[in-house]
C-alpha cells in the first residue's frame, strides 16, 4: 500500500513537472516580449542580468509618434466593417440553413469549409489584378471586400451550428401563433442564439485582425493594417526591436478579452463533430 | 390569420420561401467574394499572363506541365510536408498533453487555462517576430544565457534544418492551444463514471487513459489534426518574416512559392496554377471533413 502511494506521488510530481515545462514553453516568449518592450534602446543587446535596471517607457511613447497607431486604426476599421457586413448577411443565412428543409445542405457545408480552408494565395492573385484595374488597391473598400472571403464562411458556419442548437419547437410555436418568419427569427431564434452570435462576430473579427497576407498584397501605405505596418520597424540596416515588441503587444492586447469571451465557442464553431 | 392554416402545405411552402430569401444574400455574397476570385484563379492558371509582359492570349495546360517538371515546386512540396507533419504532430501531442494535464493533474485551474491560451491570441506576424528575436543570436536571451556557460548556441536561421525547426517551433507555440481547447472540451464530455468503472475493474490510471479515454478522444483528435493540417498548408507569415524562404530554398513551402512566383517573379499564370494545386488539396480534405461532420450530425 505504501509502495503504491509513493509510486502514485512520484507519477504525480512527474506530471506536474511536465506541466511546468510546458507552461514555461507557453509563457516565456510572452515574458520576453514584455521585457523587450521596456528595455532601454541602448541596453537592448545586453544580457538582461547585466543591466536589469535599464528600464524605460520611452518605447511606448515613441511608437505613438510613428505610423503604427494609424495602422491599428486601419485594422479596427477593416476587420470591424467586414465582420459587421458578414454578420448582416451570414446570420440570417445560418438560421435558414439550420431550420429550413432546403436541399443541398451538404454541398453548402462543403463550400463553407472549403472557403475557410482554401489557400488565400488563390483568392489574392485574381483580386489583385481586379483591384489594380478597378482602382481598389490601398482602399478600405478593397480590403473589407477581401476580408469578406475570410469572415463570411466562418460566420455562416458558426451561426448554422448555433441555430441548430435552438429547438425547432420554439420557432414552430412562434409561427403557429401567427408570427412571421422574420419575427420568429428576430424575436425568438436570435435571442436564443445570442452567445453563439457574439462568438461568431468575435471569431470573424479575429481572422480579419490576424490577416497579414491580404493586407501585404492589396494595401500600400495609407490603408496598411497593423500586421503589415510592424514590418516597417525592420529596415535594411537595422531592426527596431523595442518598437517591434511594443507593436506585438498592441496587436495582441485587443484580442485577449475577445479570446476570453469566445474560447469556449471556438470549439463549437469548428465543427459539429467536436461538440464533446 | 387562422393558426390552422399554417399547417397546410401552402404555408410550409411559404415558410420555405422565406428561408430561401434569407439564404440568397449569403449565396450572392459568397459568389461575389469567393467564387468569382476562385474562377479567376482557375482561368489565370490556364493562361500565360505575366504581370509585366501581359498575355499573348495563349491558353492551355502549359503551366500544369511545368508544375510536374519544376524542381523548385517539388522542393516546396517537400518543405510543406516537413512543416506540416512535424508541426501538426507537435501541436497535437503538446496540446493533448496540456489538456490532459489540466484536466487530470492540475484540476480546475482557470488561470492555467488562460496562461496556456495566450500564445493562441498573438497574431501570427507578432508570433513570427517574437521567435525571430529569440533566434537572433545577438539579441536572444537564450544565446546570452548559454554564453555564460561558454556554450555558443548555433544560429538556427542560417542552417537548413535549423530554419525549418525554428518555423515549426513558432507554429507549434501559437497553435498548440487550439488542440488544447478542443481536447479539453472533448475530455469534459467524457463521463467520469467510465474512469471509475475502469478503476473498479482494477485498471491502472495509465491503462484507463489508454484504453478508455484515448478511444473516446479519437474523433476530436482526428478533427483537430485535419484542421491543423489544412491550416499548415497555408503557412505564410512565419516564412515571410523569419526566413523569406531561405536559407536557399530550404523553407520555401508551396504557398510561399506561389507568392514568390506571382508577386516577385511576376509569373501570375504559373503562380495561379500552383495555387490551384493547393486548392485541390484543400477541396479533397474539406470534402472529407464535411462528410465526417455530416455523419456526426445525423
Amino acid at each position: 500500500m505504501i509502495d503504491r502511494s509513493a509510486e502514485f506521488r512520484f507519477k504525480r510530481s512527474l506530471g506536474l513537472t511536465m506541466m511546468l515545462v510546458l507552461l514555461a514553453f507557453a509563457a516565456l516568449p510572452t515574458v520576453w516580449v514584455l521585457i523587450l518592450s521596456i528595455r532601454e534602446q541602448s541596453a537592448i543587446f545586453e544580457p538582461i542580468w547585466e543591466s536589469p535596471l535599464a528600464v524605460t517607457l520611452d518605447n511606448f511613447f515613441k511608437i505613438t509618434r510613428s505610423d503604427f497607431p494609424k495602422a491599428l486604426m486601419n485594422s479596427f476599421i477593416t476587420a470591424g466593417m467586414s465582420t459587421i457586413l458578414a454578420m448582416l448577411v451570414g446570420v440570417p443565412a445560418g438560421f435558414a440553413l439550420a431550420k429550413s428543409r432546403v436541399s443541398g445542405k451538404f454541398i453548402a457545408s462543403w463550400i463553407l469549409l472549403l472557403l475557410r480552408m482554401a489557400p488565400p494565395v488563390g483568392f489574392v492573385i485574381p483580386l489583385f489584378l481586379l483591384y489594380v484595374n478597378a482602382g481598389l488597391i490601398d482602399t478600405y473598400t478593397g480590403l473589407i471586400f477581401a476580408y469578406m472571403t475570410l469572415t463570411l464562411p466562418l460566420i455562416v458556419w458558426s451561426m448554422w451550428n448555433s441555430f441548430s442548437q435552438v429547438p425547432d419547437e420554439l420557432i414552430e410555436a412562434a409561427i403557429m401563433d401567427g408570427a412571421s418568419l422574420s419575427k420568429a427569427f428576430l424575436l425568438i431564434a436570435l435571442p436564443a442564439a445570442r452567445p453563439g452570435a457574439v462568438a461568431a462576430a468575435i471569431l470573424g473579427f479575429l481572422v480579419a485582425w490576424n490577416d497579414f497576407f491580404y493586407a501585404l498584397i492589396i494595401t500600400r501605405s495609407s490603408t496598411s493594417t497593423a500586421p503589415v505596418a510592424v514590418m516597417n520597424f525592420i529596415s535594411y540596416d537595422s531592426v527596431d526591436w523595442a518598437s517591434i515588441a511594443v507593436a506585438s503587444i498592441a496587436l495582441t492586447l485587443p484580442i485577449l478579452p475577445l479570446m476570453a469571451i469566445a474560447n469556449r465557442y471556438i470549439v463549437q464553431s469548428l465543427s459539429g463533430a467536436v461538440k464533446g | 390569420m387562422a393558426s390552422d392554416s399554417k399547417k397546410s402545405p401552402g404555408a410550409t411552402f411559404e415558410l420555405e420561401r422565406g428561408y430561401r430569401r434569407m439564404i440568397i444574400p449569403a449565396i450572392i455574397a459568397v459568389a461575389v467574394f469567393a467564387i468569382v476570385p476562385l474562377a479567376g484563379m482557375l482561368a489565370l492558371s490556364f493562361s500565360d499572363y505575366h504581370l509585366i509582359r501581359g498575355s499573348n492570349g495563349e491558353i492551355g495546360f502549359r503551366n500544369f506541365i511545368k508544375i510536374v517538371n519544376d524542381k523548385r515546386l517539388i522542393n516546396s512540396v517537400y518543405v510543406m510536408a516537413v512543416l506540416s507533419l512535424f508541426g501538426v504532430a507537435a501541436q497535437v501531442i503538446i496540446g493533448t498533453a496540456v489538456a490532459v494535464g489540466l484536466q487530470k493533474i492540475v484540476g480546475k485551474w482557470r488561470l492555467g487555462r488562460v496562461l496556456f491560451l495566450v500564445p493562441y491570441a498573438v497574431p501570427h506576424v507578432a508570433v513570427a517576430l517574437i521567435w525571430l528575436s529569440l533566434f537572433t543570436p545577438t539579441l536572444s536571451p537564450v544565446n546570452a544565457f548559454f554564453d555564460v556557460f561558454g556554450i555558443t548556441v548555433p544560429s538556427f536561421l542560417t542552417s537548413q534544418n535549423g530554419a525549418l525547426f525554428a518555423i515549426i517551433l513558432a507554429d507549434t507555440w501559437t497553435n498548440f492551444p487550439f488542440t488544447m481547447l478542443i481536447i479539453l472540451a472533448a475530455l469534459q464530455g467524457i463521463s467520469p463514471d467510465l474512469d471509475e468503472a475502469a478503476a473498479l475493474d482494477g485498471a491502472t490510471r495509465v491503462k484507463t487513459f489508454l484504453y478508455v479515454t484515448v478511444p473516446l478522444l479519437l474523433p476530436a483528435l482526428l478533427m483537430v489534426t485535419l484542421f491543423r493540417f489544412i491550416d499548415s498548408l497555408k503557412h505564410f507569415p512565419m516564412i515571410y518574416v523569419m526566413t523569406k524562404g531561405g536559407p536557399g530554398r530550404s523553407t520555401q513551402a508551396t504557398n510561399y512559392y506561389a507568392y514568390v512566383q506571382t508577386f516577385q517573379n511576376s509569373n501570375v499564370a504559373y503562380g495561379a496554377a500552383v495555387a490551384v494545386l493547393l486548392f485541390l488539396m484543400a477541396a479533397l480534405i474539406s470534402f472529407y471533413v464535411a462528410k465526417l461532420n455530416q455523419r456526426v450530425a445525423s
